[in-house]
Protein backbone atom coordinates (compact mmCIF):
# COMPACT_ATOMS: atom_id res chain seq x y z
CA UNK A 1 0.00 0.00 0.00
CA UNK A 2 1.62 3.41 -1.11
CA UNK A 3 1.94 5.76 1.30
CA UNK A 4 -0.40 9.20 1.50
CA UNK A 5 1.00 12.24 -0.27
CA UNK A 6 -0.01 14.17 2.81
CA UNK A 7 2.40 12.06 5.26
CA UNK A 8 5.62 12.39 2.90
CA UNK A 9 4.50 16.83 2.77
CA UNK A 10 4.00 16.73 6.62
CA UNK A 11 7.21 15.11 7.23
CA UNK A 12 8.80 17.52 4.57
CA UNK A 13 7.37 20.10 5.35
CA UNK A 14 8.35 20.39 9.57
CA UNK A 15 11.96 18.98 8.40
CA UNK A 16 11.90 22.60 6.53
CA UNK A 17 10.49 24.53 9.34
CA UNK A 18 12.56 23.29 12.23
CA UNK A 19 15.60 21.96 10.42
CA UNK A 20 15.67 24.52 7.42
CA UNK A 21 16.18 21.33 5.49
CA UNK A 22 14.11 22.88 1.87
CA UNK A 23 15.44 20.12 -0.46
CA UNK A 24 12.63 17.20 0.29
CA UNK A 25 9.36 19.92 0.62
CA UNK A 26 11.11 21.39 -3.28
CA UNK A 27 10.17 18.31 -4.45
CA UNK A 28 7.40 17.58 -3.41
CA UNK A 29 5.65 20.98 -4.74
CA UNK A 30 3.91 21.75 -7.78
CA UNK A 31 5.21 24.29 -10.05
CA UNK A 32 1.82 25.88 -10.42
CA UNK A 33 1.00 25.42 -6.92
CA UNK A 34 -2.11 27.53 -5.63
CA UNK A 35 -1.54 28.08 -1.48
CA UNK A 36 -3.27 30.77 1.05
CA UNK A 37 -3.34 30.75 4.61
CA UNK A 38 -5.97 33.26 5.89
CA UNK A 39 -5.22 36.09 8.31
CA UNK A 40 -4.13 39.51 8.63
CA UNK A 41 -0.77 39.67 6.34
CA UNK A 42 -0.06 42.92 7.68
CA UNK A 43 0.99 41.41 10.89
CA UNK A 44 2.25 37.92 10.16
CA UNK A 45 3.64 38.49 5.50
CA UNK A 46 4.16 34.71 5.30
CA UNK A 47 0.43 34.53 5.43
CA UNK A 48 -2.10 35.25 2.29
CA UNK A 49 -2.17 33.63 -1.00
CA UNK A 50 0.52 32.70 -3.21
CA UNK A 51 0.57 31.11 -6.74
CA UNK A 52 3.70 29.17 -7.49
CA UNK A 53 6.37 26.72 -6.10
CA UNK A 54 8.79 30.06 -5.62
CA UNK A 55 6.46 31.55 -3.84
CA UNK A 56 5.13 28.78 -1.89
CA UNK A 57 9.07 28.00 -0.99
CA UNK A 58 9.37 31.70 0.15
CA UNK A 59 6.60 31.11 2.83
CA UNK A 60 7.92 28.19 4.26
CA UNK A 61 11.13 30.16 4.52
CA UNK A 62 9.69 33.00 6.79
CA UNK A 63 7.67 30.40 8.62
CA UNK A 64 11.06 28.58 9.43
CA UNK A 65 12.52 32.09 10.11
CA UNK A 66 9.95 32.91 12.62
CA UNK A 67 8.58 30.03 14.00
CA UNK A 68 9.82 26.26 15.76
CA UNK A 69 7.23 23.61 15.73
CA UNK A 70 7.02 22.26 19.48
CA UNK A 71 4.55 19.45 18.73
CA UNK A 72 1.44 18.73 16.39
CA UNK A 73 -1.62 17.03 16.88
CA UNK A 74 -3.79 16.13 14.00
CA UNK A 75 -7.36 15.75 16.03
CA UNK A 76 -9.28 14.87 12.62
CA UNK A 77 -8.62 13.49 9.68
CA UNK A 78 -9.98 12.92 6.49
CA UNK A 79 -8.13 11.15 3.17
CA UNK A 80 -9.18 11.50 -0.63
CA UNK A 81 -7.00 9.34 -3.27
CA UNK A 82 -5.31 12.78 -3.45
CA UNK A 83 -6.85 14.81 -1.36
CA UNK A 84 -6.77 15.61 2.47
CA UNK A 85 -8.32 17.45 5.24
CA UNK A 86 -7.38 17.95 8.42
CA UNK A 87 -7.92 20.07 11.90
CA UNK A 88 -4.47 20.41 14.20
CA UNK A 89 -3.69 21.59 17.26
CA UNK A 90 0.26 23.30 16.89
CA UNK A 91 2.22 24.12 19.40
CA UNK A 92 4.86 26.85 18.13
CA UNK A 93 7.70 28.85 19.77
CA UNK A 94 7.75 32.49 18.16
CA UNK A 95 11.86 32.83 17.33
CA UNK A 96 11.76 36.45 18.18
CA UNK A 97 10.75 36.25 21.67
CA UNK A 98 10.63 32.83 22.21
CA UNK A 99 7.23 33.03 23.13
CA UNK A 100 5.35 29.40 22.99
CA UNK A 101 1.98 29.22 20.61
CA UNK A 102 -0.78 27.11 20.58
CA UNK A 103 -2.92 27.24 17.11
CA UNK A 104 -5.74 25.51 15.91
CA UNK A 105 -5.36 24.89 12.43
CA UNK A 106 -7.81 23.52 9.44
CA UNK A 107 -6.15 22.05 6.23
CA UNK A 108 -7.36 21.29 3.02
CA UNK A 109 -4.23 19.61 0.53
CA UNK A 110 -4.73 18.41 -3.07
CA UNK A 111 -1.67 16.63 -4.48
CA UNK A 112 -1.32 15.52 -8.21
CA UNK A 113 1.41 12.80 -9.09
CA UNK A 114 2.41 12.73 -5.01
CA UNK A 115 3.10 16.69 -5.57
CA UNK A 116 1.09 19.39 -3.55
CA UNK A 117 -1.13 21.60 -6.34
CA UNK A 118 -2.95 22.88 -3.75
CA UNK A 119 -3.17 24.12 0.14
CA UNK A 120 -5.76 26.52 2.12
CA UNK A 121 -5.66 26.84 5.65
CA UNK A 122 -7.23 28.04 8.46
CA UNK A 123 -6.40 29.35 11.32
CA UNK A 124 -8.23 30.71 14.69
CA UNK A 125 -6.28 34.40 13.17
CA UNK A 126 -7.82 36.47 16.76
CA UNK A 127 -6.40 34.02 18.86
CA UNK A 128 -2.91 33.82 16.97
CA UNK A 129 -3.05 37.46 17.52
CA UNK A 130 -3.94 37.82 20.82
CA UNK A 131 -1.39 35.24 21.78
CA UNK A 132 1.45 36.88 19.66
CA UNK A 133 0.68 40.44 21.53
CA UNK A 134 1.01 38.45 24.42
CA UNK A 135 -2.30 40.39 25.72
CA UNK A 136 -5.81 40.02 25.46
CA UNK A 137 -7.46 42.77 22.53
CA UNK A 138 -10.29 44.48 24.08
CA UNK A 139 -12.97 44.69 21.43
CA UNK A 140 -17.21 45.70 22.53
CA UNK A 141 -19.14 42.70 23.65
CA UNK A 142 -21.67 41.81 20.21
CA UNK A 143 -24.86 41.61 21.63
CA UNK A 144 -27.24 42.40 19.12
CA UNK A 145 -25.59 42.48 15.73
CA UNK A 146 -22.85 39.93 15.20
CA UNK B 1 -24.04 3.97 -1.76
CA UNK B 2 -21.10 3.97 0.34
CA UNK B 3 -21.53 5.50 3.99
CA UNK B 4 -19.23 8.43 2.71
CA UNK B 5 -21.08 9.39 0.02
CA UNK B 6 -24.72 9.19 2.11
CA UNK B 7 -22.52 11.30 5.05
CA UNK B 8 -21.42 13.69 2.28
CA UNK B 9 -25.34 13.95 1.08
CA UNK B 10 -26.27 14.60 4.90
CA UNK B 11 -23.96 17.50 5.50
CA UNK B 12 -25.28 19.13 2.03
CA UNK B 13 -28.79 18.68 3.60
CA UNK B 14 -28.12 20.36 6.52
CA UNK B 15 -26.24 23.17 5.05
CA UNK B 16 -29.20 23.72 2.66
CA UNK B 17 -31.63 23.46 5.46
CA UNK B 18 -29.79 26.09 7.37
CA UNK B 19 -29.17 28.12 4.81
CA UNK B 20 -32.88 28.35 3.81
CA UNK B 21 -33.86 29.40 7.27
CA UNK B 22 -35.48 25.84 8.08
CA UNK B 23 -33.94 24.73 11.37
CA UNK B 24 -35.85 22.65 12.41
CA UNK B 25 -34.69 20.01 9.36
CA UNK B 26 -31.25 21.07 10.37
CA UNK B 27 -31.59 20.09 13.81
CA UNK B 28 -32.43 16.88 12.45
CA UNK B 29 -29.67 15.69 10.50
CA UNK B 30 -28.08 15.73 14.45
CA UNK B 31 -27.90 14.10 17.22
CA UNK B 32 -30.02 14.53 20.65
CA UNK B 33 -26.72 14.99 22.30
CA UNK B 34 -24.84 17.09 19.14
CA UNK B 35 -21.66 18.56 19.88
CA UNK B 36 -20.50 22.15 18.80
CA UNK B 37 -17.61 24.07 19.09
CA UNK B 38 -16.15 27.04 16.95
CA UNK B 39 -12.61 28.91 17.62
CA UNK B 40 -13.84 31.98 17.39
CA UNK B 41 -13.24 35.11 20.51
CA UNK B 42 -16.51 34.52 22.67
CA UNK B 43 -16.01 38.02 24.38
CA UNK B 44 -16.92 39.79 21.40
CA UNK B 45 -18.88 37.09 19.99
CA UNK B 46 -20.31 36.10 23.46
CA UNK B 47 -22.99 33.32 21.25
CA UNK B 48 -20.48 31.81 19.68
CA UNK B 49 -19.68 29.58 23.03
CA UNK B 50 -19.62 26.03 22.80
CA UNK B 51 -23.11 24.04 22.52
CA UNK B 52 -24.22 21.28 23.83
CA UNK B 53 -27.59 19.75 22.50
CA UNK B 54 -30.42 19.98 20.48
CA UNK B 55 -31.74 22.88 22.10
CA UNK B 56 -28.01 24.99 22.85
CA UNK B 57 -27.58 24.67 19.49
CA UNK B 58 -31.13 25.76 18.10
CA UNK B 59 -30.89 28.97 20.33
CA UNK B 60 -27.66 29.56 18.22
CA UNK B 61 -28.57 29.13 14.82
CA UNK B 62 -32.05 30.96 15.46
CA UNK B 63 -29.12 33.89 17.02
CA UNK B 64 -27.45 34.00 13.79
CA UNK B 65 -30.88 34.02 11.92
CA UNK B 66 -32.15 37.33 14.00
CA UNK B 67 -28.85 38.86 12.96
CA UNK B 68 -29.07 38.03 9.28
CA UNK B 69 -31.47 37.60 6.85
CA UNK B 70 -29.65 35.84 4.00
CA UNK B 71 -26.94 33.00 4.15
CA UNK B 72 -25.61 31.31 1.67
CA UNK B 73 -22.14 28.99 0.56
CA UNK B 74 -20.33 27.27 -1.56
CA UNK B 75 -18.74 24.24 -0.70
CA UNK B 76 -15.65 23.77 -3.00
CA UNK B 77 -13.82 20.78 -0.94
CA UNK B 78 -16.02 18.16 1.04
CA UNK B 79 -14.02 15.19 2.14
CA UNK B 80 -15.36 12.08 3.97
CA UNK B 81 -14.05 9.19 5.69
CA UNK B 82 -16.01 6.85 7.22
CA UNK B 83 -18.42 8.83 9.47
CA UNK B 84 -16.39 12.22 9.30
CA UNK B 85 -16.80 15.02 6.79
CA UNK B 86 -15.09 17.75 6.26
CA UNK B 87 -16.00 20.48 4.59
CA UNK B 88 -14.18 23.89 3.40
CA UNK B 89 -16.41 26.93 2.51
CA UNK B 90 -17.24 30.31 1.33
CA UNK B 91 -19.95 31.44 3.31
CA UNK B 92 -21.91 34.94 2.54
CA UNK B 93 -23.98 36.30 5.90
CA UNK B 94 -26.59 39.63 5.39
CA UNK B 95 -26.91 41.68 8.08
CA UNK B 96 -30.46 42.91 9.28
CA UNK B 97 -29.30 46.07 10.45
CA UNK B 98 -27.67 47.61 7.41
CA UNK B 99 -27.76 44.74 4.35
CA UNK B 100 -23.93 44.81 4.65
CA UNK B 101 -23.00 41.00 3.40
CA UNK B 102 -20.20 39.34 5.89
CA UNK B 103 -18.16 37.44 4.41
CA UNK B 104 -16.11 34.67 5.14
CA UNK B 105 -14.47 31.00 4.65
CA UNK B 106 -14.70 28.31 7.34
CA UNK B 107 -13.79 24.74 7.86
CA UNK B 108 -16.46 22.51 9.08
CA UNK B 109 -15.63 18.95 10.46
CA UNK B 110 -18.47 17.13 11.04
CA UNK B 111 -18.74 13.46 13.02
CA UNK B 112 -21.38 10.99 11.93
CA UNK B 113 -23.40 8.88 14.72
CA UNK B 114 -26.41 6.54 13.35
CA UNK B 115 -26.54 8.27 10.60
CA UNK B 116 -26.93 11.58 12.32
CA UNK B 117 -24.09 14.83 12.98
CA UNK B 118 -23.21 14.28 16.65
CA UNK B 119 -20.32 16.43 16.38
CA UNK B 120 -19.42 19.90 14.72
CA UNK B 121 -16.16 21.41 14.59
CA UNK B 122 -15.28 24.85 13.11
CA UNK B 123 -12.07 26.58 12.53
CA UNK B 124 -12.79 30.60 10.69
CA UNK B 125 -10.46 33.10 10.15
CA UNK B 126 -11.75 34.75 13.16
CA UNK B 127 -9.64 37.98 12.80
CA UNK B 128 -11.23 38.83 9.59
CA UNK B 129 -13.99 38.08 10.74
CA UNK B 130 -14.16 40.40 13.70
CA UNK B 131 -13.54 43.19 11.65
CA UNK B 132 -16.54 42.40 9.42
CA UNK B 133 -18.98 42.27 12.06
CA UNK B 134 -17.93 45.60 13.60
CA UNK B 135 -17.21 47.15 10.67
CA UNK B 136 -14.03 48.57 12.10
CA UNK B 137 -10.68 47.41 11.51
CA UNK B 138 -8.66 46.18 14.62
CA UNK B 139 -4.93 47.69 13.80
CA UNK B 140 -5.83 50.41 15.01
CA UNK B 141 -7.19 49.31 18.17
CA UNK B 142 -4.06 46.87 18.58
CA UNK B 143 -1.79 49.81 18.86
CA UNK B 144 -3.49 52.47 20.42
CA UNK B 145 -6.26 52.63 22.82
CA UNK B 146 -9.48 50.41 23.79
CA UNK B 147 -12.65 50.40 21.92
CA UNK B 148 -15.35 50.63 24.93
Amino acid sequence: MTEHSLWRFSRALHRAINDRHFEDIEALIDEDVEWALYGPIDMFPFLGARQGKDAVLDVIRQLADNFQVRRFDRESIMLGVDTAASMLRYSLTALDSNKPISLRVAQFAQFRAGKLTSMRVLIDTFDLVEQALGRAIHLPKMTSVG
Amino acid sequence: MTVEKLNRQRVVHLLDAFARGDIETALSCCTDDVDFLTHAPIDVLPHMVPRHGKAELRELWQTIWSRYSEVRYKAPHILAEGEAVATYMHTYFRKRSNDRIVQFDMAVFYTFRGGLVAEIREIIDSYDLVQQVLEREIGPLITGTRAD
